[in-house]
């Protein structure tokens, strides 16, 4: 059998042929490793979280809630925070960049292709120096090691996303509707209101989770501007795994972000059908 | 890809109402209909803009504005503020800085290499194969949407010198003798970040490689090309686009990283993020940190914007 269905048929050939048996052996191998080497670890988090312990052991042994429930206050409290600080600021982000990518599309401004470039800045510039930046600037407002500052934060990375997503789903929607709207009296923002939000809100939401999940899983630009009063997840891990070594607690909580990435990706393909999973996920850059 | 000339390329749509806002060609100011015509356009320009302003100003305010202000800072000097540009001298001339940079840039190099090549006969797959992709695509997705801190946890627990699986597989089985020691070196940073850099590769190639017509490589198999012929000068020409942002995307984001480097470090720093945090937050050094990280960043940036100038004429041809 080989992978490569849908080949012409070979001329004049009985059984498969030693090339066709090699790719076969190949590509079942390749797909083998790197299938390993991708679920592997994660299937080793998740079972560490059971044995509560740092050892995995196979065949498993006490499997147990016991890590779970030692979970200390100070993690969940982080990880409210991860989740109030990620679904404000994709929301917000939302608010400000839909606007700003339907003027990109629809308004034919001749200053679009600056402002793209500048609302993409964030994005294209490494988050370790605008995590310095911004701890330098939010130090004398009293806004690092803050709710508002990490949302501020969050904010200004997303709002590159957020444009990107607004403009595909513009671009794929015809000027025609709108121009239809107008030409039967409603203003643009009726307009907007009736007929242009209604036909994309399913990409929107999409839009909204891919944020949400950008903001839960950032990292470099939180450590700078996080604090102890303001603590991600991610960055209370790291500093536990610092300070005190890997401890179960972090492991069983490591694992909770685990079923969240799996919920994330069970709710996104039932919207999407996986298909298009593909290029929601190449349009992170370029 | 979105690319941005796609709008530039399009014609205003017929009957659309700014075709009366377009002033050289048009006749006469004297025409009041021209004149209410190009003051509906003002209007419409006005209100464009006002949606655009708030994307502007939180941009500017908590992007633009801050990272000016540092680079303007990495120029002047900590205690006296005159203007100096000691600490790109000192940053350049210092033997220990330049070469972690170094050998931050060789474990990038080599962490794109590796990811992208293992990656890509794994879009191909997940390209062509609609039913393997049902499969596959929870795999390579979930990690990533993992924090880089649950992948250094994984990376512990498989790695780790004594209590890893894998060495305790391989001592128990009585491959090794000892236990090996690439975790908290540069091997096992190297490979936590192979870990992700394949599956944002894989997701990149994947994209490109489903606008890639099969039937291209059909034609090329039916003028009597092997597969892998028609792969090598059909499909892999045509998929360098990807191949090229995957790589510029891998590259700039480990060279910045820090969390894995700091997870998975010894006693030596690897990573250039690692001294810059140090100088920046232990060392008080902020000025020079501030130099040191404009330098880190003009590197990556560098790469991001000569892969976009490259699929930019790319897309042109």
């Amino acid at each position: 059998m080989t992978l490569r269905a849908g080949a012409p048929a070979p001329r004049r050939r009985r059984g498969p042929s030693l090339p066709a048996i090699l790719s076969a052996l190949f590509w079942a191998l390749y797909l083998a490793l790197i299938g390993a080497w991708l679920i592997f670890p994660i299937l080793l988090v998740v079972l560490a979280s059971f044995q509560g312990n740092l050892e995995v052991t196979w065949p498993p042994g006490h499997l147990g809630f016991a890590g779970y429930r030692a979970i200390p206050g100070g993690y969940w409290q982080s990880f409210w925070f991860t989740i109030k600080v990620s679904v404000g600021a994709s929301f917000c982000s939302l608010l400000i960049s839909f606007p700003a990518a339907w003027a990109m599309v629809r308004g034919r401004l001749w200053e679009r292709r600056l402002f793209s470039s500048l609302v993409l800045l964030p994005e294209i510039v490494p988050q370790l120096i605008l995590g310095i930046a911004l701890l330098t600037v939010f130090i004398p407002l009293g806004l690092s090691n803050s709710f508002a500052g990490v949302m501020l934060g969050l904010i200004a990375l997303n709002l590159a996303m957020g444009l990107r997503f607004g403009e595909a789903l513009l671009q794929g929607l015809p000027e025609e509707y709108e121009l239809a709207a107008a030409s039967l009296g409603a203003g643009k923002l009726t307009a907007l209101r009736l007929i242009v939000l209604p036909m994309i809100a399913p990409g929107l939401a999409i839009a909204a989770l891919f944020i949400f999940m950008q903001n839960l899983i950032a990292f470099v630009l939180l450590f700078f501007i996080a604090g102890p009063s303001a603590t991600p997840i991610s960055i209370r891990l790291f500093t536990d795994i610092i300070d005190r070594g890997v401890v179960p607690e972090a492991i069983a909580m490591s694992a909770i972000l685990v079923y969240v990435a799996v919920i994330f990706y069970a709710a996104v393909a039932l919207a999407l059908g996986p298909r298009y999973m593909a290029g929601a996920l190449m349009s992170r850059k370029g | 890809m979105l690319s941005i000339s796609s709008i530039t390329a399009r014609q205003p749509a017929p009957g659309s109402a700014d075709r009366f806002g377009d002033p050289p060609g048009r006749p006469a100011p004297a025409d009041p209909d021209g004149a209410v015509a190009a003051r509906r356009r003002r209007n419409e320009v006005l209100f464009y803009r006002l949606c655009a302003l708030p994307a502007l100003a939180v941009t500017l305010l908590v992007a633009a504005v801050p990272l000016g202000l540092l680079i303007v800072q990495s120029v002047r000097a900590q205690e006296t503020g005159d203007w100096t540009l000691r600490y790109y001298v000192r940053s350049l001339g210092n033997r220990f800085f330049t070469h972690t940079l170094l050998t931050t840039i060789a474990i990038a190099l080599g962490v794109t290499a590796v990811s992208v090549v293992l990656a890509f006969p794994l879009a191909f797959l997940l390209a062509r194969k609609s039913r393997l992709r049902t499969l596959l695509m929870p795999v390579v997705t979930v990690p990533r949407m993992l924090p880089f801190v649950v992948v250094g946890y994984a990376m512990i627990l498989l790695l780790a010198p004594i209590t890893g699986v894998v060495n305790r597989a391989l001592l128990q089985l009585g491959v090794l003798h000892h236990p090996l020691f690439i975790l908290f070196s540069w091997p096992g940073q190297a490979l936590a970040f192979v870990y992700s850099a394949i599956v944002v590769a894989a997701g990149i190639l994947t994209g490109v490689l489903i606008a890639v017509d099969p039937e291209l490589e059909d034609a090329a198999v039916s003028l009597g090309a092997t597969r892998l012929r028609s792969f090598l000068s059909v499909t892999l020409p045509l998929s360098i686009p990807g191949v090229i942002a995957a790589s510029a995307l891998i590259f700039a984001t480990v060279v910045t990283a820090y969390a894995i480097p700091v997870m998975l470090g010894g006693r030596v720093p690897y990573m250039i993020s690692i001294v810059i945090a140090t100088n920046l937050l232990t060392l008080q050094e902020t000025h020079l940190a501030f130099a040191q990280a404009v330098l880190v960043s003009l590197l990556a940036v560098g790469v991001t914007v000569a892969a976009q100038l490259v699929l930019s004429r790319f897309g042109r041809r």
